[in-house]
């Protein structure tokens, strides 16, 4: 701090013009000691401005007053304690290092105080450490409030992200809901002229009517998958522990007609059992096992799926021997509605990973696309070994 | 199963929509009779055969879109199910909401049932053809309340 911006007219002692100006707010009962520390303190870099405290009363008054940049505390102070005064503080909202200045005080004690958040200590008979504590505590105050700071910055992020979250979530379930209505309109009446006047116009009105009808029915399964992808966290609310063996067999199970007519053979090592939330888990091994069965290659489709622990997490793999990604399309097959082929070649909106990768990350994971050695594709995501059961609730 | 002739009353704003269900029930197998309104206020109107509607017919069943101008299709039903009048009138919710709040409030609230409202034309055309088999040709339906 500059004293010459801020010096008002009653300051004008010229040997302080340079000194930092450091008010201080004194808590002491016993006069002579209080001139003592004062003396002391004027010895030092500061040009100090002190006030002075007794009673808890007086104390809470004064710190209300004028918000000093240090609080000098005796321990013992008759009716009351020097580390009390951090708990009025706190009350007050006010964030002040706090020195005790006191007669001898037992280790214990001591511990006891700056755990109880006093930034340091001075015995009486070494008041020539005063300005060394005060130096300290000074840095101290600036780095809480840099610290202060940043955790307010980065809370305010969060919540901002959190917000603009929540509002394309909203966004993109009110546009997909109030889309629908006049889409079916379009869809169903375009369906309605190709059953009743096929044949009745000409050629090229049949074909018309063809493309509004497809290019209908294709709008409405986007906005069933962008209503599903939106949905992702915020209806299931049912946090159980799972087996995932059972997971990945009913996910089999479910895929048992075209792994039938593909032959595929679909095998697991030992899964794990973890806190799953409904149907969350299984809704991933559903795109990634239909994904490998969906981009086989020409020879029969063969499916692994192992999990490995390592530290708080463990690891799935689910590892195809299909038709493989490009490493420079590793990443952006998570992006929704991003395809690699057509539709004639591979039918699919491009939703389905874009799924996973949100559930997964709503639980703190990470999914990655990784090409396997000898032609497919290994996804492997994470997922933490012990889920709180409601610390990660839908935002 | 009926003997004379089914009323069913629609309630709907769209009338792309009114056309396409009045459509389906020529094609089920049930002759029916219908009536159509726009909004919550004509329902309730309609029901209550006031002003225009002093002639109309107690209908037998309605079909009734939850998101109505004027009178909400919630209001409607609530407004249906606490009156000794109308409340064993069958109701059956039908609407593009899919909303998991919409089909429970609609069950709480007394609808005898809730289709959502199918994406294509042939689904359209066979859930209202399930339900014209249903609720006129199967179900047993009550007698209108003597006032």
């Amino acid at each position: 701090m500059n004293t010459t911006a801020t010096r008002t007219a009653r300051e004008t002692e010229p040997s302080h013009a340079l000194k930092p100006r450091l008010r201080v707010l004194l808590v002491e009962d016993d006069p002579a000691d209080r001139d003592l520390i004062l003396s002391e303190l004027n010895k030092g870099e500061f040009e100090i401005h002190s006030d002075a405290a007794v009673t808890a009363d007086e104390f809470r008054q004064r710190i209300r007053a004028n918000c000093p940049d240090v609080v000098l505390a005796d321990y013992n102070l008759g009716q009351w304690r020097g580390t009390d005064a951090l708990e009025i503080m706190r009350e007050e909202g006010l964030d002040i290092p706090l020195i005790l200045v006191s007669g001898a005080l037992g280790d214990v004690t001591a511990v006891e105080c700056i755990k109880q958040g006093v930034t340091d200590y001075v015995l009486k008979d070494s008041l020539g450490r005063l300005p060394m504590a005060l130096r300290g505590a000074l840095k101290d105050k600036s780095a809480r409030e840099e610290r202060k700071r940043a955790e307010e910055s980065l809370a305010e992020k969060v919540e901002e992200l959190a917000r603009s979250n929540a509002d394309l979530e909203q966004f993109a379930y009110v546009a997909s809901h109030d889309l629908q209505e006049p889409l079916r309109m379009v869809a169903a009446y375009t369906q309605l002229l190709a059953e009743r006047y096929r044949g009745k116009l000409d050629e090229q009105a049949d074909k018309y009517i063809n493309y509004a009808v497809e290019g209908a029915v294709r709008m409405q399964s986007l906005i069933q998958d962008l209503l599903a992808f939106s949905r992702v966290g915020r209806q299931e609310i049912g946090v159980k522990s799972t087996d995932c063996n059972e997971i990945v067999e009913r996910t089999i199970e479910n895929l048992q007609g075209t792994i039938l007519e593909s032959g595929a053979v679909v095998t697991h090592g030992p899964l794990p059992r973890l806190m799953v939330r409904g149907l969350q888990l299984q809704q991933v091994f559903q795109h990634l096992i239909g994904n490998a069965l969906k981009f086989r290659g020409p020879q029969t489709p063969a499916i692994q799926i192992a999990a490995t622990k390592e530290g708080a997490e463990w690891t799935f793999t689910v590892a195809d021997n299909g038709i493989g990604i490009s490493p420079e399309y590793a990443e952006s097959v998570f992006i929704i509605f991003n395809r690699l082929h057509t539709r004639t070649e591979y039918p699919g909106n491009g939703v389905g990973l874009a799924i996973c990768k949100k559930i997964v990350q709503q639980h703190g994971g990470r999914i990655r696309a990784l090409p396997r050695d000898g032609g497919g594709t290994i996804f492997n995501f994470t997922w933490p070994a012990e889920e709180l059961a409601e610390s990660r609730g839908p935002a | 199963m009926m003997t004379t002739m089914a009323e069913i009353l629609l309630v709907d704003d769209n009338p792309a929509d009114l056309d396409l269900t009045i459509d389906a029930l020529a094609q089920s197998p049930w002759r029916t009779h219908v009536s159509t309104v726009s909004d919550g206020a004509e329902a309730m109107a309609y029901l209550y055969r006031e002003g225009k509607y002093s002639e109309a017919i107690r209908p037998h069943l309605v079909l009734l879109d939850l998101n109505l101008p004027r009178k909400d299709g919630r209001a409607v039903l609530a407004d249906m199910k606490s009156k000794p009048a109308l409340r064993r009138i069958p109701v059956v919710i039908f609407s593009t909401s899919q909303a998991r709040k919409d089909i429970e409030s609609s069950y709480e609230l007394g609808a005898n049932s809730y289709v959502s409202k199918p994406p294509t034309l042939s689904e359209w055309v066979s859930a209202v053809k399930v339900l014209n088999e249903f609720w006129i040709g199967c179900a047993c339906l009550p007698r209108e309340v003597e006032s």
